[in-house]
């Protein structure tokens, strides 16, 4: 396996539309009404730029052994539906010990003016 | 303290990776989710966040008050588990957060929030 740490993805445009939203918000039992959940940044930060890191060959994640340990979201502000924003994931660590590989992704989002909306922090296991 | 209590349902687990967009088949297709060890399929751990985090938001004032979310997905969510919320009060602008389904079993640990007041 290869250690990629370090290494940066190429930035995701992503449209906060507003019938997802309001699905999603739906499916976490949230009021549609109150706008984009805060945790639709697993939509528009962390879902649109950790499938490079799966489709990576060089990082060579192995899905069979995938496990999403933990998740952070951190926000400078909360994006508003109609908005478009930018997502780029980084490969923030990535150390293997005993038997375990441990990858951090960052993902930073930002608006169209280029100011910071979201930074999410997700921790992957990988059991060998 | 705030609480919230969720029994999870197939319909709920899928209408989340539809709007999610995570359609992996651990949480769609028991066959599917058997053959890789799974006792059938699961709740992705995004939905449990999610819901969490509604819980967090009503506790902060709103969704816009939320700052900063965060997990250790512990336990594995199945459909009928029912999973209680809460979210308490830690000091200023902040919450511990908890889940635990009908069992006493933990599924999201080392859980906290930041709002602003």
């Amino acid at each position: 396996m290869a250690a990629v740490a370090g290494k940066t993805y190429p930035a995701v445009q992503i449209e906060i539309d507003p019938d997802r939203v309001a699905e999603f918000a739906r499916a976490i039992g949230a009021d549609p009404d109150e706008g984009v959940p805060p945790t639709y940044a697993a939509v528009y930060s962390l879902g649109v730029t950790v499938p490079k890191l799966f489709g990576d060959d060089e990082a060579a994640i192995d899905f069979a052994h995938l496990l999403h340990a933990e998740q952070e979201f951190e926000w400078t502000r909360h994006p508003r539906a109609g908005e478009t924003v930018t997502s780029t994931g980084r490969v923030a660590s990535d150390v293997s010990r005993r038997g375990m590989r441990f990858v951090g992704f960052e993902s930073e989002t930002a608006d169209a003016s280029g100011a910071p909306v979201c930074r999410s922090r997700a921790l992957f296991i990988i059991r060998s | 303290m705030t609480e919230r209590k969720v029994t999870f349902t197939r319909e709920q687990i899928a209408a989340y990776a539809e709007a999610g967009g995570d359609h992996n088949p651990i949480h769609l297709d028991d066959d599917f989710a058997r053959s890789v060890g799974l006792p059938g399929v699961i709740a992705h751990g995004l939905l449990q966040m999610g819901i969490l985090g509604t819980v967090a938001a009503e506790a902060a004032g709103g969704p816009g008050h939320l700052k900063r979310l965060l997990v250790r997905f512990a336990g594995m969510v199945l459909p009928g588990d029912t999973v209680t919320f809460t979210a308490t009060p830690d000091g200023e602008g902040r919450l511990e957060l908890s889940a635990v389904n009908q069992k006493g079993e933990a599924v999201l640990t080392k859980a906290s929030a930041d709002y602003e007041t």
